[in-house]
């Protein structure tokens, strides 16, 4: 314990001892000199890092020993002397560079399954939140869907979708830590985020494996000096592309057309353009500072970060803090402890969404205020302009009030915490264990004013008029918490054998536990107006009460046995089994149980003596395997009763019901995916080209479906069941292209296409129900699964198909079944298509960066090609509201008969794919421009300034706000649908970093 | 350090060990598992099951929106109302006559009848195996729930014809209960199966005066002797309409129509069954049911859907007190002193709707009034005429017009007669979700909707399609109906 103590302290008072001073300086083998190399007098424990020219300082005397050492050349010790001129070589990071795979490190060289490994820079050079959304393009096989409205978690699709409704999202392994989210993460922190791609990788997570694996290893101190850095930028952002609505005048000859009358004025007063009234120019920033270094027995890293973000939506504001602490301690040459510690804390105040698609719908002829002060409504006067008076001419709310009035806070605090610890039994025998926990709690109110409100919905209401035993107002609070932890064992033995024969062998048991979310929500009416009156000591809140809810999810638990082989024969064949066996709570008790194996296979090509002379082949590696993993994220498989269906029977005294609402599988478990793989790696040309390309198989043959029982048995919950058979097939390939020119100047260009093969291959014609999905809330769905979909890709969308515009009444006509074209008075289920998914067919990214003395440049590109994205807020148009300008300006009328749009119309159109489009999209990503400041002889020992450029520039097909939409990450659900959708948003950005 | 070494070796061998199924038996948390029944093995558990089907009743996709479509909207006594855009998603097509398979009102009414079958076969289920409720209640409450799915099968065939009898709670592994779930009846054995129920409901329930004040929205004897004339009216048979009819004891009219649809008439002495709203907090009332019929526009306070036709304003004679307790009409003052300006939008609205307390909340005081003893007169009169006793039916049918402020009915013949007391049942009954099916009964349709400037198709529009959704999960078992 005291040995800790000491350690603790030293942390903070790293150890300095003058000494005699020497200088030299650290070149490579062109001689230019090299930035940033560590000198280590390990005679006397001092040390110093290499300024910009190469120059270092320190402490020694002549002849101790000196340790020059810099990532990516070959660590030297060179006595020390008065004047120095220290040369190093430059080594190939295919022998060195290490990835991490579960429960353990492998070199890179060595790995026999598809890992991606993205390093700190490919993580924060773009400037957003998440780093998940930075990675987007960067990884072959890997599709990221995101939204840029704060805080929102983008949804990683790796090697395709395996599941309709189960659980979709990678796990995420955080130094150790299984998680489901990353948000709380700030970028900097992040060391190296690796992608674990095929299943002879993940088979090693088992049960929760399926969807991928992402593990993410966060900073830790390094160098023998205390390293302080410093990053701040900040950046404005604006919506990437608007859709032009009609103005005013056009809005009114477009309805009056549609209703067939003279209702609206042809010269209104007011042309208001509502997205601009709900919008503004965004803007965020962030502010890093991190202090680190290392001794003999401890490495310290201590990071503290402030995003915080004023969203385009107005009143939208968003802000996270993070602090991280993680350290090492060497306790002894055996015993190893790291400690790790984060804290994310986040304070919003959201809006809705749904703000866009009203002030898309909203008529221009209504004013935001009307001239007595009180908000727009759309009533039409006799006049034909908007009035206070008039009668009401659609449903739509004020979007500035819905904004205005939407009152609500949200805070979030999420920690995480570990400890490791590794042991050395005997030499090449590890033990190692370690614990995490993570504790998340949250917190929200909502006000509503309730009589304002219903004051604002008709300017001719009077406060006397307002029932006396409707609210005054509403204040809902909420608070969620839980506390997940998990903890693993495990020992690990490596041994050469007659120096051929290198045999890793690891086996080790793990329990997790997903804690009850702890949730409560109570809502008052009445309160105080002024907020901070709302929580008053002394007063019995009981009779205002309208709401409390108090729930505690079923906690969830695992329990799992792991081991793994890995056994590589003269450095160039390579085999890696694998196996786990995991148990999880989710399911009855004889389907608790499930196992999943794997192998891998590999040859290094390149080292074989027949290789030796080929010239211009650096590596050549060919590898393949197969694994078996599992999803169990799927709804508790256990009957349950509903409750809190009661009601009065003729007095005041409330009944309470019950019933059952389910039906249940009992034999309900694993849903397995089994997949083959293959894969290449190949250095070319002296390192200059690096290249990958992947092939995979992948078939999920007991899908689970969150399915529907049949409308007659009157039972609306969901139940999950084994249903269906989905195959993912297809192929990766990355290249990159890395040359020096000169020494000042040097390049790369990267690229990376992948492209995957949905498809529903069966599904059991069992009891149960067809889903259907993507609704528009006016009755209309766009997305079905049932029988009818084998062959066809998940998220597919089934609608009526257009026919085009019947030139001689303006009607919308489709195709029947039977290939006549009708109106959609006639059309009948039976005529519905399959007309294409939300799912992309290919995914691509091209990188390309430039090095110039101090000058740098990248740029990283993205694109989808195949997805179909369904135009929602425009299929959900109804009577009075607005249309998009293109629209307004041509459509069909009997002088003009030859238009692609049909006449106006007020009914609710069906889901057909007139409002179908393509999702393909090329967009830039990112342009970063950098320039590093030439600093001497000061505190400051690097210091670079940058400009970001974030999504600048995007080439689509989609005619409104953005063809990536997240939606809520459910391929039968909105995702794909614009509808309450954030616009993409491009963002300039000036930053600079400093280190000390 | 030793000791750090030890601990860890003995955390870990704990948990190497520890490791075992046990750990993974977790008690559920989030809602009460089904193997513990024993929590709801007592006299308030046994009442829930029941009280959970009352408490469907109260539900948007039941008994309000689409429900007025099918039953109002549809029929000659109501216009889809509102704003001329404004669709109500399918209510310009209810009223238009030109809904299809794939229309909401359809679609919602269909399914959530269904969902209260489940809640009744759940009921019918568990409550048997609760052997430490008193057997007496027990009794009582199996009663209720199979009065309440006879009530729902009674809407069932009313709406679609035949329909699948789901009698028990289906088995998802079942392939006889697939079959069960997807194949239609025919109508007779589905009203078989109605009257089967209702047998049964007579024989375990109390009269309403034997329940307390707080639960007279219970079903009752007479409830289910009226419901069961009410059913054999439809099916003709006029003996039986009689026979329940007289049965039907203790109610009496109420003497003042208005006031039946207002705060005080709620449970009165004519109610016979009614569903029970209640506005303050917690408030359990029909979902939107005020609020989506209430007065829209400027000065008023709904979304103004399914108000009055002209038509029904003229069936009422002169003196009818029926009329202004039935039609909100633009410009005039409430029972309450509410003004209702001529700026609203439509010039009627649905009175019967309204709660004058909660106006436009969601959920409010509003009862609706299902089986009233008036209906009771009008059906026996209505079968004593068919059976050629005219002199008893008249009466009957006076009762019913003197309440209203009327004098005794003119016609004699009993063809003159039969026509008097389908009419009376329209202006008697108008809003109380009767129109639609009395017109397709006494085969009325066509003429009447022609009357009000719709197609009405016979062969077709007797009954509405199945909802699309059945017919594709029914994949063959099941056909559509005829037309659609």
């Amino acid at each position: 314990m005291k040995n800790i103590v000491v350690v603790l302290l030293l942390l903070f008072f790293p150890t300095l001892i003058f000494s005699q001073s020497i200088s030299g300086k650290v070149v490579d083998e062109k001689g230019a000199a090299l930035i940033g190399a560590n000198i280590v007098n390990t005679t006397l424990s001092t040390s110093s890092v290499t300024d910009i020219d190469g120059a270092f300082k320190l402490k020694a005397n002549p002849g101790d020993d000196l340790k020059v050492s810099m990532i990516g050349f070959a660590t030297k010790i060179v006595k020390a002397s008065s004047t120095m001129n220290i040369v190093l070589t430059e080594e190939s990071n295919t022998l060195t560079e290490v990835v991490v795979i579960g429960y353990g490190t492998r070199k890179k060289i060595d790995n026999t399954t598809s890992i991606t490994s993205l390093n700190a820079d490919d993580v924060t050079k773009t400037k957003v939140l998440n780093a998940s959304q930075a990675i987007q393009g960067k990884a072959a096989g890997v599709q990221v869907v995101s939204s840029d409205s704060p805080g929102s978690t983008p949804t990683v699709v790796i090697r395709g979708l395996g599941t309709a409704l189960g659980g979709r999202s990678p796990l995420f392994v955080v130094d150790g830590m299984p998680t489901e989210n990353i948000n709380n993460i700030n970028a900097n922190d992040i060391t190296s985020y690796e992608i674990l791609k095929d299943a002879s990788s993940l088979a090693i997570y088992g049960n929760r494996a399926a969807n991928g694996v992402i593990i993410i290893t966060t900073k830790k101190g390094k160098g023998n000096k205390l390293n302080v850095e410093y990053e701040s930028f900040m950046g404005f952002r604006s919506p990437l592309s608007v859709v032009k609505m009609a103005g005013s005048n056009k809005y009114s000859y477009y309805t009056n057309a549609a209703l067939s009358s003279t209702t609206f004025s042809q010269d209104q007063p007011i042309n208001t353009d509502w997205f601009k009234e709900i919008t503004r120019t965004g803007n965020y920033s962030q502010n890093n500072i991190s202090i680190s270094g290392a001794s003999e027995s401890v490495k310290y890293f201590f990071s503290l970060g402030y995003y915080d973000e004023k969203a385009v939506l107005k009143g939208l504001d968003y802000s996270r803090l993070t602090f991280r602490n993680n350290n090492e301690y060497t306790i002894s040459k055996k015993l190893k402890i790291n400690q790790n510690f984060s804290l994310g804390y986040t304070h919003s105040t959201p809006k809705p969404f749904s703000a866009f698609t009203n002030a898309y719908k909203q008529s221009p002829i209504v004013p935001v205020y009307f001239p007595s002060g009180q908000y727009g409504v759309s009533f039409v006067g006799d006049n034909g302009f908007a009035s206070p008076t008039g009668s009401s001419f659609n449903n739509v709310g004020n979007p500035v009030a819905q904004l205005n009035f939407f009152d609500e806070q949200q805070k979030s605090i999420l920690m995480q915490g570990g400890l490791k610890l590794d042991y050395e039994i005997v030499k090449g025998l590890k033990f190692t264990s370690q614990f995490n926990g993570e504790y998340y709690s949250w917190k929200n109110y909502n006000f509503e004013d309730t009589k304002a409100i219903w004051l604002a919905a008709d300017p001719t209401r009077v406060e006397a008029n307002y029932p006396a035993t409707s609210n005054q107002n509403l204040l809902t609070k909420g608070k969620v918490d839980y506390f997940n932890w998990n903890l693993s064992n495990y020992f690990t033995y490596n041994k050469v054998f007659n120096n051929i024969h290198d045999v890793e062998l690891m086996a080790g048991i793990e329990a997790s536990t997903i804690g009850s979310r702890d949730n409560t929500a109570f809502s008052l009416k009445n309160v105080n107006s002024n907020s901070n009156y709302w929580s008053l000591s002394g007063v019995d809140y009981a009779s205002n009460v309208t709401s409390l809810t108090n729930s505690l999810s079923n906690e969830r638990r695992l329990n799992s046995y792991f081991g793994r082989f890995q056994y590589k024969l003269m450095n160039k064949y390579l085999l890696t089994g694998t196996i786990r066996r995991d148990g999880s709570s989710q399911f009855a008790k004889d389907y608790r149980w499930g196992t999943f194996p794997s192998f891998g296979i590999g040859w290094i090509i390149s080292k074989e003596d027949f290789m030796a002379n080929v010239k211009g082949i650096n590596l050549l590696k060919l590898r393949g395997g197969w694994g078996k993993l599992g999803n169990q994220n799927v709804p508790l498989n256990r009957q349950s009763f509903t409750s809190g269906l009661n009601t009065y029977l003729g007095g005041s005294i409330l009944y309470t019901g019950t019933t059952v609402n389910s039906q249940v599988d009992p034999s309900l478990s694993w849903e397995v995916t089994q997949e083959t793989s293959a894969g290449l790696d190949f250095e070319l040309l002296n390192r200059k080209l690096k290249g990958t390309f992947d092939v995979y198989n992948k078939n999920t043959n007991n899908l689970i479906l969150d399915t529907r029982p049949y409308i007659t048995s009157g039972v609306s919950n969901s139940s999950p069941a084994h249903v269906g058979e989905v195959s993912n097939k297809g192929y990766e390939i990355a290249l990159r292209w890395d040359d020096k020119i000169t020494d000042k100047l040097s390049y790369f260009i990267g690229g990376n296409f992948s492209t995957n093969k949905n498809r529903l291959e069966s599904l059991k014609n069992g009891t149960l129900a067809p889903l259907q999905g993507g609704g528009l809330g006016n009755g209309q769905y766009t997305k079905l699964l049932d029988n009818s979909s084998i062959g066809q890709p998940l998220g597919s969308f089934y609608l009526y198909e257009y026919a085009g515009v019947d030139s001689a009444t303006g009607a919308m006509l489709y195709y029947k079944a039977d290939g006549t074209t009708a109106t959609q008075g006639s059309l009948v289920e039976a005529d519905r298509k399959y007309v294409g998914s939300i799912l992309p067919n290919s995914t691509y990214g091209i990188s390309l960066g430039v090095n110039y003395q101090n000058f740098d440049l990248s740029v990283d590109t993205y694109g989808t090609i195949g997805s179909k994205v369904y135009n929602g807020k425009k299929a959900q148009r109804f009577s009075g509201e607005n249309i998009e300008d293109g629209v307004a300006t041509n459509f069909w009328t009997l002088n003009n008969t030859s238009s692609t749009n049909p006449g106006a119309f007020n009914q609710v159109p069906v889901a057909s794919t007139y409002y179908l489009e393509s999702g393909d999209f090329l967009r830039v990503n990112n342009i970063t421009l950098g320039y590093k400041i030439p600093v001497k002889n000061s505190v400051i020992t690097a210091a670079r300034i940058y400009f970001n450029a974030i999504n600048p520039f995007i080439v689509k097909k989609f005619s409104g706000f953005t063809p990536e939409l997240n939606g809520d990450g459910n391929p039968y659900g909105s995702q794909g649908v614009e509808l309450d959708a954030y616009p993409s948003l491009k963002s300039f950005v000036f930053g600079v970093n400093l280190k000390f | 350090m030793k000791k750090i070494l030890i601990s860890v070796t003995v955390l870990s061998v704990y948990f190497f060990s520890g490791c075992s199924n046990d750990f993974l038996d977790v008690n559920q948390t989030e809602n009460i598992s089904t193997a513990d029944l024993a929590l709801l093995n007592n006299d308030e558990g046994a009442k829930s099951f029941v009280t959970s089907v009352y408490n469907k009743f109260l539900d948007w996709n039941m008994t309000s929106f689409s429900w007025n479509g099918m039953s109002s909207i549809a029929s000659d006594d109501a216009d889809k109302g509102s704003s001329p855009g404004d669709t109500g998603t399918d209510k310009d097509l209810m009223d238009a006559l030109t809904y299809n398979a794939s229309s909401l009102s359809v679609g919602e009414v269909f399914e959530a009848n269904y969902d209260g079958i489940n809640r009744c076969n759940q009921a019918l289920y568990y409550i048997p195996q609760l052997d430490q409720a008193d057997a007496n209640l027990k009794a009582r409450l199996i009663g209720e729930a199979k009065f309440l799915r006879a009530f729902m099968y009674f809407t069932l065939v009313k709406c679609y014809g035949g329909v699948p009898i789901v009698d028990h709670i289906p088995n998802p592994s079942s392939e006889e209960d697939r079959v069960m779930q997807l194949t239609r009846k025919s109508k007779a054995e589905v009203y078989a199966f109605i009257e089967q129920d209702l047998n049964d409901a007579i024989a375990a329930l109390p009269n309403k005066a034997a329940y307390p004040s707080s639960e007279k929205g219970r079903a009752s004897q007479g409830a289910a002797y009226a419901l069961l004339a009410k059913v054999s009216l439809y099916q003709q048979k006029w003996q039986q309409v009689i026979d329940n009819c007289n049965l039907v004891s203790g109610y009496s009219l109420s003497p003042n129509y208005a006031t039946m649809f207002q705060l005080a008439g709620e449970n009165d002495n004519e109610s016979i069954f009614e569903i029970q709203g209640v506005g303050s907090t917690p408030a359990k009332g029909v979902q939107g049911y005020s609020v989506s019929q209430g007065a829209r526009g400027a000065g008023g306070w709904g979304w103004g859907f399914n108000t009055p036709t002209l038509s029904l304003v003229n069936a009422y004679e002169p003196g009818d007190v029926r009329k202004d307790a039935t039609i909100i009409f633009a410009g005039t003052t409430l029972y309450d002193g509410r003004v209702v300006p001529t700026t609203v939008e439509n010039p009627r609205y649905n009175y019967k709707c309204y709660s004058s307390a909660y106006t436009d909340a969601w959920e409010t005081d509003t009862n609706i009034k299902y089986l009233r003893y008036a209906e009771v007169l009008l059906m026996k009169a209505e079968a004593l005429n068919e059976l050629g006793q005219t002199s008893a039916a008249i009466p009957l049918l006076n009762q019913v017009r003197n309440r209203a402020g009327l004098g005794g009915t003119t016609a004699l013949s009993q063809s003159d007669v039969r026509v008097a007391i389908w009419k009376e049942r329209r202006v008697e009954l108008a809003f109380e979700h009767d129109r639609f099916f009395d017109l397709v009964r006494t085969g009325q349709a066509q003429a009447a909707l022609a009357a009000d400037g719709k197609t009405f198709v016979v062969g077709k529009h007797e009954v509405f399609p199945l909802p699309q959704k059945f017919i594709n999960q029914a994949n063959g078992l099941s056909n559509q109906n005829p037309g659609y």
